[in-house]
């Protein structure tokens, strides 16, 4: 015969209290003995249970008691009964179903193993919820219930389960296993407990069982912060944390304790950081204060583990079966990255208590319905699909440059791109040098491009050669799936925004850029449409857009400064026609443009002293790339000229729908602002092509064409309605389709056709020859010559080809004059000491590429101090007999520039953390914690406002 | 305004004026078509020059630099010493040295002895030219022999009678600090000649070496040599020996395979004349011969043509065509062919002489040595194949004041041959510097000597070659794109 006494423990709890002991006193079991405790309550919490148990069974005690001291308190007193007694406890927020202690007790009969039993935990507020059916951890210290956040109950877990542990709430345990195990942990006042008891349980033989019939409602109100805490001062977090720790590394043996411990330090390290990045420093302060905590005190640790050591051994092999499989911690970060994409809190997990109260996810029901599998979801999405159209279409086109590039050791390069070699150190290296010794030495600060292309690089495992043939080879499919991406608030009408995207891939810039190696324009490509989305952010007042937004248009001014032209013109006409509607508009425009110039400063500077350099982009300046005489209806049809670029009427489609477009009343302001941007980005493409010397006005066209295809795609959707309607507006929307999307299908037909070929080739050689590599001392160098159009061009490579940005450094004037003198002499053939003059810069052997003109190597050939070491219809190579001196650097103090690198990396990170996104939507505000006494009023509205938020979660 | 915006067509208008504006200014503001100027070459003085006379001992060394007002003065000097290693380079006592620009030096060179180096700096170095000259009366060695002292290169040519016929004698020499890896490739009758004991030698710097040519191919009776390097440079000169009696003299070093070559300098005198074609290719060709003459250029009766088969070398008597009188031969062929020529000298006792395949010399030429004592004589044989031309003939003394420079007209397609009379008060040797004319076509030319002995006409001869004066020095720009194709 069972006896059950029921211990309800209430703390500041009023608020749930009264339906806690209803539910409690009408129970169809009817309890033997009841016993409330009342934690020093000051909501008048003990007066409810006097009123409901009578006031011979409640006991009054200290405000900073623990649960598991009360709970000894309780049956310290309380003398055992006769029969079989069980200890059924209950928290102030936990209310049991009427039927709830006769399912426990029925499961109980059935296993006489079974000591302790728990109910079924669901919302309190959303009843459908659950909370929890047995509980487990992970190795990591984690809380795992094995649920998704917000499940619905429908009976789908139901059944008695072994479980490693159950909540306290609504814990039914047999009162001699809690004599013999001697109960709770005292040390664990709060969170866990119920964890290690179980534990303990378990270890001793005992089972631990979740009974799914018993019902029981939990509102795990010190958990998610609904009531302060009294029997610790420390944050329920922290201390959640520090507790799963504590339990974790009690209770396992000493090998799987050692782990525990790495796996902990490392992965504890690594949340931190996330929630620093996720601007959640009082999370990651929590995290590793936990950590500190457990391993701070190793004697409390100690003594914990010498109390639990009976039996912890042989139970181990039982236990771990039921701890989280290592697998879930993969998952986790699965679920993790996705909800981050999803906009919620980067760390957010299904382990955390409050999980399931996250009411940012009210409007993803509809895509729980739909379960179909990742992939399945990826390819039914338009914008995966175009990506994959316009990847197939660019590697037809591409046909010529990617075998060579792929198959053998052949250098992509060619027109404004310098062969690519290195790897992401040299770049970096390059970047933080305070003296570069590339060429004939230069004091001058890298351009910070640079660094840019050193972290694309760091991120294709260190090949520069795959970072840039991704973003300069892949810039179609990019810039589409950028384009279609960034279109997503824009406009709503996904063909619309399919057409759009796949129109701006195949702009004649983008064919030019690849076919003329800009890399500073195949970046910037990629980003505009990224600016357009942030831009209508930022003209809304948001800051974490701005930061963003300035962040990306400092990545695009250090390839090509001209954006930050064009975007700081656009930005300041905003201001003035934006900046008196919405508030903050001001603040986050100078942040958006503010940004980059304090992040490029020192190179800015530099750029606007030559004003002409502002029109460049990164990368070779070669004349031969641009059309000096582009003709007026190529600028009009966003033709920049140059190689690789198609006939001129390939865009006469997307002109003429712009222009229909005009014709349409509604949204008459979008098409007018769209008509605006392409205007003036067709006025700045004309003043660069007329006066911008070796300048290419790709990027002013590439804006002219974003505003263009935003004025005709917003007016799309007209399109599904006229197509709904009959006779001639039906026609004519049919025509319209036609003739949009004639111009990207044009495109592609004729890139494909034409391929993509140009300057720009896969399967250049090193500059630098084998033998030239292979024989020269560290720090010499190997001049290469290059006659063309009666012009000897010349360069000084030390050791390896010209690194990108290495062709932006400025040498001193009078030594790169000596130079070219010399470099003239020896080219002429007139003797003297030319060659003396090279050895004393380093040079050791000097190569001709290519078949060597006769002049030009009976020049080299008359040189009594050179010496030819090969001459083949690929080129010659000569070596510098005598004496040759490497330029020793010069001794720079280079403080200001480290200094100034320090700065810019700090910058950089405090950007990232400012424009990173956090969780979008606030959790429920928790002050009360922090929030003093005295501000009693202010914290209860708080608190009014966040009942206020629970109550419109549907219950 | 507001009517006009709240029109439908209000908006479509506007734009349309606005692009229509843009698409004016853009119109407009095209720039014309520019002609792209093509960047110029700038003419500088050579600056320093190293030529070697290949075996001077007996013979008479000349060297000169002619003295040219255009040039800024500036000091220099050449120094002509011994052929050694690099290391011990600096000039020693027994060295000569010369200072002057604009006289001639000459000197007996006593027997025995190797190379001599000539090594000019500053205004001493543009235009310096050497020669040796030998002249012996009696025995194997009679006859004039004379040949340019050529300055160490990469590749060089020889075109005459093969080791079967003469005597054959490579001298090579390395005055360089790198060593030279020289192979040779002979051409003969038969077709290229692959040694059995190789056919490379390593000079070292400062060496010198003297190789048979019948050791490396004994049986060609004409012959084609290329003397090449794979790496460093070489001085290198041949000598034909035909035998007591028959003669001696250098072979000139020929100009590179060409599609068209010109052989220059073919004196007026009588005797033998006899051409050699050979082509390295490996495509048989057929060449066409043309003859520049005194009044004017045509082919040669029955011998319009001569066939070379591939890699080999062939020879043709001309002496029927252009013998007596004063000539250049144009050869042109399908694929690139060198040349020469053998002048023979009249009597019992014959002298030869060779002159080969020459670039014409359009910055101007000078020859070293000329001769005008006893019965010596000094002809300059000019040639414009092509075109009229202008060309300026100035003597250099040994000493005193240069003569007034006499301009010789040359019509197209016609050969002259001048007869260089010393200048009054002169004694020994001079040089002459021929420049052409501004204007002027190609010119071409050579100079030939002889002596009417008593027993035979002695006789050298050496195609004008173009001088060193000045260099073409390219436009250069530091540009890190030239690391592209």
């Amino acid at each position: 015969m069972h006896s059950v006494t029921a211990i309800v423990v209430a703390h500041d709890g009023a608020r749930w209290l009264k339906e806690t002991l209803a539910a409690v006193l009408r129970q169809t079991r009817p309890l033997d003995r009841v016993v409330g405790v009342d934690n020093g309550s000051r909501d008048g919490s003990g007066k409810l249970l006097t009123e409901a148990f009578g006031p011979g069974n409640v006991l009054t005690l200290p405000r900073s008691t623990g649960f598991g001291e009360a709970v000894h308190e309780v049956l310290r007193r309380l003398p055992p009964a006769p029969a079989q007694e069980w200890v059924w406890l209950l928290h102030d927020d936990c209310a049991p179903d009427p039927h709830a202690l006769q399912a426990l007790l029925w499961a109980a009969e059935q296993d006489p193993k079974a000591a302790i039993l728990g109910p079924k935990l669901r919302d309190w507020l959303d009843r459908r919820v659950l909370l929890e059916m047995g509980v487990t951890v992970s190795r990591s210290g984690r809380r795992d219930t094995g649920l998704e956040p917000r499940e619905y109950d429908q009976g789908q877990h139901d059944g008695i389960a072994d479980v490693l542990s159950v909540s306290t709430a609504g814990m039914l345990i047999r009162r001699d296993v809690w004599d013999e195990l001697s109960g709770l942990d005292p040390a664990l006042p709060l969170f866990r407990d119920d964890l290690d008891l179980c534990w303990r349980a378990r270890t001793a033989g005992h089972r631990v069982l979740n009974v799914s019939d018993a019902v029981a409602w939990h509102a795990e109100a010190s958990a998610r912060r609904r009531r302060r805490i009294a029997s610790s001062e420390q944050h329920p977090r922290r201390l959640d944390r520090r507790n799963g720790l504590f339990v974790l590394m009690a209770n396992v043996p000493f090998g799987a304790l050692v782990r525990a411990l790495l796996r902990n330090v490392i992965g504890s390290t690594l949340r931190a950081l996330l929630f620093l990045l996720a601007k959640q420093p009082a999370n990651a302060l929590d995290e590793l204060a936990a950590l500190g905590s457990v391993i701070g005190h190793p004697w409390r640790l100690l003594r914990a583990r010498k109390a639990r050591k009976k039996g912890r051994k042989q139970g181990w092999p039982a236990i771990r079966r039921k701890l989280t499989p290592p697998g879930a911690a993969l998952r986790r970060l699965a679920d993790m990255v996705q909800g981050f994409l999803a906009g919620a809190g980067p760390v957010d997990s299904a382990g955390r208590h409050h999980a399931a109260a996250d009411p940012g996810q009210e409007d993803d029901g509809d895509e729980l319905l739909t379960d179909s599998g990742g992939v399945q979801r990826m390819l039914s999405s338009p914008g995966v699909v175009l990506f994959l159209i316009l990847a197939v279409i660019t590697l037809a086109a591409e046909r010529t440059l990617l075998p060579a590039l792929l198959s053998s050791d052949g250098h992509l390069g060619g027109g404004a791109l310098v062969p690519v070699t290195g790897s992401a150190s040299d770049l970096w290296r390059l970047y933080i040098e305070d003296h570069h010794a590339a060429g004939l030495g230069s004091q001058t600060w890298a351009p910070p491009y640079v660094a840019v292309l050193a972290g694309l690089s760091a991120v294709a495992l260190g090949k520069t050669w795959l970072a840039v043939a991704v973003v300069l080879l892949g810039c179609v499919p990019l810039a589409g799936l950028s384009a279609y991406a960034a279109t997503k608030r824009m406009i709503s009408y996904t063909p619309a925004r399919v057409w759009l995207a796949a129109t701006y891939a195949l702009l004649p810039v983008t064919t030019g850029v690849i076919a003329g190696g800009r890399l500073g324009t195949a970046i910037v490509i990629v980003l505009l449409p990224a600016y357009a989305a942030l831009a209508t952010r930022v003209i809304a007042g948001s800051r974490r857009a701005a930061w963003g937004f300035g962040l990306l248009l400092a990545v695009g001014t250090a390839f090509v400064p001209l954006v930050y032209v064009l975007v700081a013109i656009l930005g300041g006409l905003a201001a003035v026609s934006f900046g008196g509607i919405r508030r903050g508009v001001r603040r986050s425009l100078v942040i958006g443009l503010g940004t980059p110039v304090v992040l490029l400063l020192p190179w800015l500077v530099q750029i606007a002293r030559e004003p002409g350099r502002i029109l460049l982009e990164s990368g070779l300046h070669d004349a031969r790339l641009i059309d000096p005489r582009l003709g007026a209806d190529h600028l009009l049809m966003l033709s920049p000229g140059g190689p690789g670029v198609p006939p001129v009427w390939a865009t006469a489609g997307l002109i003429a729908v712009a222009l229909a477009a005009l014709l349409l009343r509604r949204h008459q302001m979008v098409v007018a602002i769209g008509w605006g941007v392409m205007l003036f980005g067709l006025l700045v493409a004309i003043v660069v092509s007329r006066v911008g010397g070796a300048a290419w006005p790709g990027v002013p066209l590439a804006f002219a064409a974003t505003g263009l295809l935003v004025a005709a795609a917003h007016q799309a959707h007209r399109i599904a309605e006229f197509r709904a309607a009959r006779g001639l507006r039906r026609l004519g929307a049919m025509l319209i389709v036609v003739v949009a999307f004639a111009t990207p299908l044009a495109a592609a037909a004729l890139w494909v056709t034409r391929g993509a070929h140009g300057p720009l080739r896969g399967d250049l050689s090193d500059p630098v020859p084998v033998l030239a590599e292979l024989q020269s001392e560290p720090g010499e160098g190997t001049l290469l010559l290059r006659p063309r159009d009666g012009r000897v061009g010349y360069t000084l490579m030390r050791g390896r080809g010209p690194l990108i940005g290495e062709s932006d450094l400025e040498s001193p004037r009078d030594a790169t004059d000596r130079f070219t003198t010399a470099v003239a002499g020896l080219a002429s053939g007139r003797g003297s000491t030319y060659v003396e003059t090279l050895a004393s810069s380093g040079v050791r052997f000097v190569t001709v590429p290519g078949r060597v003109d006769p002049a030009l190597q009976q020049a080299l050939d008359s040189q009594p101090a050179l010496v030819r070491v090969s001459l083949s219809e690929t080129g010659g190579l000569w070596r510098v007999a005598g004496q040759v001196t490497v330029p020793a650097p010069p001794a720079t103090a280079g403080t200001l520039h480290r200094g100034w690198l320090w700065a810019q990396g700090g910058l950089l990170v405090l950007v990232l953390i400012l424009a990173s996104p956090g969780a979008r939507t606030k959790e429920p505000e928790g002050d009360h914690i922090e929030a003093p006494p005295e501000e009693a009023p202010r914290s209860r509205r708080r608190a009014k406002e966040g009942r206020a938020k629970e109550d419109r979660v549907p219950a | 305004m507001r009517r006009l915006i709240e029109n439908r067509f209000g908006l479509l208008a506007l734009v349309l004026v606005a692009l229509g504006a843009l698409y004016g200014v853009a119109f407009v503001s095209r720039p014309a078509p520019a002609a792209q100027a093509r960047p110029q070459a700038v003419r500088a003085p050579v600056e320093s020059v190293t030529a070697v006379c290949p075996a001077p001992s007996g013979s008479r060394v000349s060297v000169v630099t002619p003295a040219d007002p255009e040039r800024p003065e500036t000091p220099g000097s050449a120094t002509l010493s011994p052929i050694k290693a690099p290391a011990g380079k600096s000039g020693k006592g027994g060295d000569d040295v010369i200072d002057r620009p604009g006289l001639l030096w000459q000197r007996e060179i006593a027997a025995g002895g190797g190379p001599l180096v000539v090594d000019a700096t500053g205004s001493m170095a543009a235009g310096l030219e050497s020669a040796q000259t030998a002249r012996e009366t009696s025995g194997t060695q009679r006859g004039l022999a004379g040949v340019r002292c050529v300055e160490p290169g990469a590749e060089s040519w020889f075109v005459g009678p093969g080791p079967a016929a003469a005597e054959m004698t490579l001298y090579l020499a390395n005055p360089d600090a790198a060593p030279a890896n020289v192979s040779f490739m002979v051409y003969s009758g038969e077709g290229p000649v692959l040694s059995e004991r190789g056919n490379g030698v390593v000079v070292k710097p400062g060496q010198h070496r003297v190789i048979r040519l019948r050791d490396l191919a004994p049986s060609p009776l004409i012959m084609a040599l290329q003397v090449s390097t794979r790496s460093g440079r070489v001085a290198a000169a041949v000598k034909a020996v035909l035998g007591e009696g028959r003669g001696v003299d250098w072979l000139p070093a020929a100009a590179a395979p060409a599609t068209r070559v010109v052989v220059p300098g073919i004196p007026g005198t009588a005797g033998q004349r006899e051409l050699y074609v050979a082509t390295p290719g490996d495509r048989d060709t057929s060449v066409r011969i043309k003859a520049v003459l005194k009044d004017g250029s045509y082919a040669l009766k029955n011998k319009e043509t001569i066939e070379v088969p591939a890699g080999s070398a062939s020879s043709l008597d001309l002496s029927t065509g252009i013998g007596g009188q004063p000539a250049a031969l144009v050869l042109e062929s399908d694929v690139p062919i060198v040349a020469g020529l053998k002048i023979t000298g009249t009597g019992v006792r014959q002298d030869v002489a060779f002159t080969a395949g020459a670039p014409s010399i359009d910055l101007g030429s000078v020859v070293a040595d000329g001769r005008a004592e006893g019965k010596q004589t000094s002809r300059l044989v000019l040639s414009a194949p092509f075109a009229a031309a202008t060309v300026e003939v100035r003597l250099v003394p040994t000493k005193g004041a240069a003569p007034d420079p006499v301009e010789v007209k040359l019509p197209a397609a016609r050969t002259k041959e001048l007869k260089l009379t010393p200048p009054k008060g002169s004694k020994g040797g001079f040089s002459v510097v021929v420049r052409p004319k501004p204007g002027s076509g190609p010119v071409y030319g050579g100079r030939v000597l002889d002596e009417g002995a008593g027993d035979g006409q002695m006789v050298t001869a050496q195609p004008l070659a173009m001088a060193r004066i000045w260099a073409l020095v390219p436009p250069t720009v530091d540009s890190p794109g030239a690391v592209l194709p």
